[in-house]
Formats: C-alpha cells, structure tokens, sequence
C-alpha cells in the first residue's frame, strides 16, 4: 500500500493535473462568452509540437514556450474567425481543428525531423523545475509543492487570476455579459465579439501552454497524438465545476489523481484498463454532479 | 395526431432552405476543393516535393488499378455508413460523436461471435455476429442518450470521452483475454471462422461481400427516415422538438432511439471491417473513421447523395494518400490537411458567402450614392 500511496503520487497528480487544468482554464473563459471549444485537444496537440520544436531549434525552453504561445494565439484567432465572424458551426471547426492538428504535427514530424511516432533527444531543453525555499518548509507537502515546472505554477496563479479577473473585475464582468446577454452589452456601447475575440484567443493561448507543459515539462519529446483527449476531459471539467474556476480546478486535480494512480497501478493492472480508468470515471464525475444538483434544487423547492 | 397538423409540419420542413444542397453550395465546394489542393500544392512545394507528380501518385493510387478502385469504394461504403450514423442521431436532435468508440466495440463483439462459433454454418455466424455488433453499438450509444435524456448531460462531451474508453478497453481485450496465439499478429484477438469471411467482389482489393450489408442498412435506415412514421417523427424532433412536444410526439424515447440506432449502425460498421477486411479485431481497426463520416455528413447537409459523393471524394484523399506516400515519398498526414481546409471551408461557407454579399450590396450603395452626388453637382 505505502508503495502507492506515497508524496510521489502527488507529486505526479500534479504533473498530470496541471496540462487538464491549464487547458480547462481556457476552456472555461471560452464557455464564459458563450463558445463551445471543442477544438482544444488539437490546440493542445499543436501546442506541444510546437514547443518542442523552437526549444530545439534556439536550444532554449523560453524558446519552446514562446512558439507555443504564438501557435496557441493563432489557433485562438482562428477559432474566433470562424465561429463568430464566419458564423460556422463551433462543433465542426472544432472536430476539423482536432483533425487539422493530427495531420499537421505527424507530417512536420516526418518532414522536418525525419522521425515516425515521436521525437525526443538532447537537443530539446525541457522546463526548469523551480524551487520555492519557503514552500519547502510546509510539514509534510513541502516536498510536492515545491521543486515544480514553471507552467504548474502559472496554473495555480491562473485559477486565482481568473477568478479575480471575471468576478471582481469589470473586464470579467463584460467577458461574462457577452456570453449571457451580448445584446444588452452592446446596448451599454461595448462590443461583444471583442469579448469573444479576446476569451478565445486566451483559450488558445492556454490550450498551447498545457501542450508546452506536456511536451517539455511532463516528458521531453513530442509524440504523436500526444494529447489524448485531455482537451476533452478539460471540457468536462469546465462543465462540472460549472465554469467555476476553483470547482473546475479541483475536477482537474481529480482527473490528475485518477490518471497518477492508474500509472502506479500498472504494476498489478494492465496498462489499458488503468488508462481507461479517468475517461469512466470523468463521465461518471459529470453524472453524479448533475445528480447532486437536482437534489439540491429539490431540497430548495 | 390528425392530417393537418402533419400538413403544416410538412410546409415547415419544405420551407428551411438551409438544409438543401443548392447550386451555389456545391460551387462553393468546388471551390474549398479547389483552394484546399492549392494549399496543398504548396506545402508540397515548402517541403521539397513536385505536387504534379504527388498528386498524380495520389489519383493513381485511388483510381488507377482495379485494386486501389476497389479499395476506394471499400473506404467510401465505411464513411458512408458512419455518415448515414451521423445523420441518423443528428435528425433525431442528439448528437453522436461516439460512433468510433461503438465502431471498436461492434467489431470486438462481432470478431468474439465470429471465432467462437467455428464450425457452425457461414449465413449463421454472419447473422450472429451482426447481432451481436448491433447490440454492442447499440448499448455503448444508449449510455450517452439516456444520460441525455433523462438528466440533461451533455452527450458531445460523454460520448468522446466514452470513445476514448472504449478504445482502451478493445486494447487490453486483444491483448489480453483474448489475445490470438498466433504469432506475428501484435494485438488481435482470433480469426474468425472462414466460412463466414466476406467474399471480395474485386481480386484482391477490400471491395467485399459486405458492400451488400452495408446496401442494406442503407435501404433500411432510409425506409425508416422518409417512409415510416417514426422517422417522421424524428424529422420533426430534430428540426424543433418544443413543437413536436405540442404535436403529442415523445420527443425524449426518439432522440434515444435515434442514438442507439446510430450506435447500432456503428457496431455494424465495425462488424464489416472484421469480417471483410482483417478477418478477425485488430487494435488499428479504424483511424477515427467515424469522425471522417461524421464530418462529411455535416458538410454534406444530411443529403444521401453529396454524402455519397462526398465520401467517395474522401475515400480518394485517404487511399489515395498512403499510395502517394508509398510512390511519392510524402507523408501521407498531407491529405488530412487537405481534408480539414475542405471541412473548415465548407463550415464557414455560410458566413463567407454573406460577407461577400454584404460587401457587394454596400459597394453598390456607395456608387449609387456617388451617382446622386454627381447628377446634383451637375
């Protein structure tokens, strides 16, 4: 049992955890004005090649992130463009961005690297892992706070930033208003398809980071179809932490828990069946969610 | 429910022009078609290729041989089939975007039938194992549509999240439980009885007998949508279901149905590809095939025949891709990009034609405009 559960499942809760809770940060602010992204996973996807790639090319993950960042707010732009300016279905240029993101990343991967799977080698600098003396001293977590990539940082940050930023904030206030009532935002002189265009560029922005992180924080190499719908998973869990940053972030942390122990797991259970194990149990977290709201709204009543 | 009320239900859905294929539409496909191969011309060009010679590979690879035709139209009847699933649940008013998962599981269920029942007569282990597709689809897909029906869960996200799962469960069953003690096959489970294999309607190609099952739940499922009752019903829920709850019809039990029969659809497609193709379930059964059909589907409209057409054309990029990649030395993934500029197009295509119009009709204005000021200033 102590072989299981030990500081190193947290630790890897929180490797796991922190690319489903940056792109579900994303997610979320695109929910908030009213854009069903389901095109995340391929974001994601682009994110970590991407990320891989200018790291390898300047030697240097400030690099990779960069690239990473500039993908990601393309890919956001282009989500905008073709769901609010072009009025196209967000269901199908999601799907087409996921499989854009499947063909593109395998043939850079092939052209440019000459490899078939997955690149990795010396020439990609990953993520520094940053030490925070004073969280070291924590009795007992002191260990799994600390000594992190940069990105799960940034992720925590995020969640409080987010939160900050759409509740106590008049930008967030207009983020919000443009997906619950874009008419009576316009009506006040403001534009709601600003609103989107910014939500969505900062969801692509973080879907790319959270591939940044799994490519060169959580592994040192791109793989194909490395995302493995995580992207998804974020979705679900914008949606039952209801768009709520802290409630999405635990869902997230879940997810992560979930997805570490099965890694632990494999020693006694085959690979497969530990892999499953999240995409079940995410399902099975959105039902009970929704359960548990009915009753509440029953007990209410 | 009386006549008239079906009547003015009728005049309703003669009247959403949207969803017709017109002739503008079809040239505005011609037109991503045609923007798509530029596109692709040139990255083959960036990344050091002729693109006469790749995409003359390609149609070569496609058309060119009995085989490659052969293995085309196999292609086209899988992407129709998962389109006609689309379609199916979309008309009901449910999405399902879960059909590769139910695919995995049909062709797991069928393969199981098929190498258990070794011995027993060919028309009897097809037929069973046809159930047995149908039931495992059908059941994956009831999962997501009762959730959504009866506590309002969002079915796009279940059902790719439950395709995920699926996958990974048909990959430790053949490669687990029932993994084959053959050697040299890497993750398949036992072949299924030869009495039962498809026969191929083209030496050597995939084209097989299955083409035929395929013909049939075509004929069905489109018996079911345009002469039937049911599928009436399912038109309607799917184009305003408040207004088919007004007409008495249970909106809820059709969009259930509508998904397990698409689920069911799915099985079938998976039973095909076993019983056709690799004679037994293999982990590399379908590469997101589904999604292949689903989209075209959509793009297509839900009309039978562009899906037909389109699927062929999607057949061509996708075998004709791999040929390309065989003789050309180009990776094959080009033709998925290929492939989404297309669908990106085509789901803009509304948009776009507006603006276009939009800026004509101001352009017209503002000369017209410029006209008057003219004839005054005179």
């Amino acid at each position: 049992m102590s072989e299981i559960f030990n500081l190193l499942l947290f630790q890897n809760t929180l490797r796991t955890a922190t690319p489903v809770v940056l792109c579900a940060m994303g997610c979320l602010l695109s929910d908030q004005v009213g854009i069903m992204n389901i095109g995340v996973d391929g974001m994601m996807l682009m994110g970590a090649f991407f990320a891989v790639l200018g790291s390898y090319l300047f030697g240097s993950w400030a690099m990779g992130l960069l690239f990473a960042a500039g993908i990601g707010v393309l890919l956001g732009l282009f989500y905008y463009v073709f769901s609010i300016k072009f009025k196209s279905d967000e269901f199908i240029i999601g799907v087409a961005l996921n499989i854009l993101a499947g063909g593109l990343t395998v043939f850079l991967l092939r052209t440019l690297f000459g490899v078939k799977g997955s690149f990795s080698g010396p020439g990609i600098v990953p993520l520094p892992t940053i030490r925070i003396p004073w969280l070291e001293g924590v009795p007992v977590l002191g260990a799994v706070l600390s000594g992190n990539t940069l990105l799960v940082y940034v992720s925590w940050l995020l969640v409080l930033g987010i939160w900050v930023l759409l509740y106590k904030t008049p930008l967030g206030f207009h983020l919000r208003a443009s997906g619950e009532a874009p008419e009576a935002l316009r009506a006040s002189g403001r534009s709601p398809e600003r609103m989107k265009r910014l939500a969505s560029v900062l969801c692509g922005l973080l879907a790319a980071l959270s591939g940044a992180h799994l490519s060169l924080g959580y592994l040192t190499m791109f793989s194909e179809n490395m995302s493995a719908s995580r992207g998804f998973v974020a979705v679900a869990c914008v949606i039952f932490g209801a768009s709520n940053p802290p409630r999405v972030f635990l869902a997230a942390l879940l997810f992560g828990f979930i997805d570490a122990l099965g890694l632990r797991l494999q020693r006694y259970i085959p690979s497969d069946l530990t892999s499953m194990a999240p995409y079940v149990i995410t399902v099975a977290m959105m039902v009970v969610v929704v359960l548990l709201r009915r009753k509440k709204q029953r007990s209410t009543l | 429910m009386n006549t008239g009320f079906l009547q003015s239900v009728r005049a309703l859905i003669a009247l959403k022009p949207k969803q017709k294929l017109t002739a503008q539409y079809l040239l505005s496909l011609g037109v991503a078609v045609l923007l798509a191969f530029l596109v692709g011309a040139g990255i083959m060009l960036l990344s050091g290729y002729d693109p006469i010679t790749c995409y003359g590979a390609m149609f070569q690879g496609a058309l060119g041989r009995p085989r490659a035709l052969g293995n085309t139209l196999a292609k086209t009847v899988t992407l129709c089939l998962t389109g006609l699933a689309m379609s199916l649940a979309a008309k009901a008013g449910i999405f399902n975007v879960g059909g590769e998962g139910q695919l995995y599981l049909g062709g797991l269920a069928a393969a199981m039938v098929g190498a258990g029942m070794e011995g027993a007569p060919g028309w009897l282990i097809i037929l069973c194992a046809i159930l047995a597709a149908m039931a495992a689809g059908g059941a994956y897909a009831f999962l997501p549509g009762w959730l959504k029906v009866k506590l309002k869960v969002n079915e796009v996200v279940t059902t790719i999240l439950l395709n995920t799962a699926a996958i990974y469960f048909c990959s430790y069953v053949a490669n687990g439980p029932l993994k084959t003690a053959e050697r040299g096959i890497a993750s398949g489970t036992a072949m299924v009885s030869k009495a039962a294999w498809f026969t191929p309607l083209i030496r050597l190609s995939n084209l097989t007998t299955g083409v035929f099952y395929a013909a049939a739940v075509a004929l069905i499922v489109w018996y079911l949508m345009t002469r039937s009752t049911v599928g009436f019903e399912m038109k309607i829920t799917g184009t305003n279901e408040r207004f088919a709850r007004y007409g008495g019809i249970r909106a809820e039990r059709l969009m259930l149905w509508g998904m397990v029969l698409s689920g069911m659809i799915c099985g079938i497609v998976g039973f095909i590809e076993v019983f056709g193709l690799h004679h037994r379930f293999l982990t590399t059964i379908s590469s997101e095939f589904y999604f292949d059909g689903m989209l075209v589907a959509m793009i297509m409209r839900y009309q039978p025949v562009g899906v037909i057409l389109m699927s062929f054309f999607f057949a061509i990029l996708n075998i004709g891709g791999s040929a390309m990649e065989l003789s050309a030395g180009i990776s094959s993934e080009l033709m998925l990009i290929v492939q989404s500029i297309i669908i990106f197009f085509m789901a803009a295509e509304g948009g776009i034609s507006e603006m276009v119009r939009a800026h004509a009709a101001a352009r017209r204005v503002r000369r017209a405009a410029k006209h008057a000021e003219r004839g005054q200033a005179l």
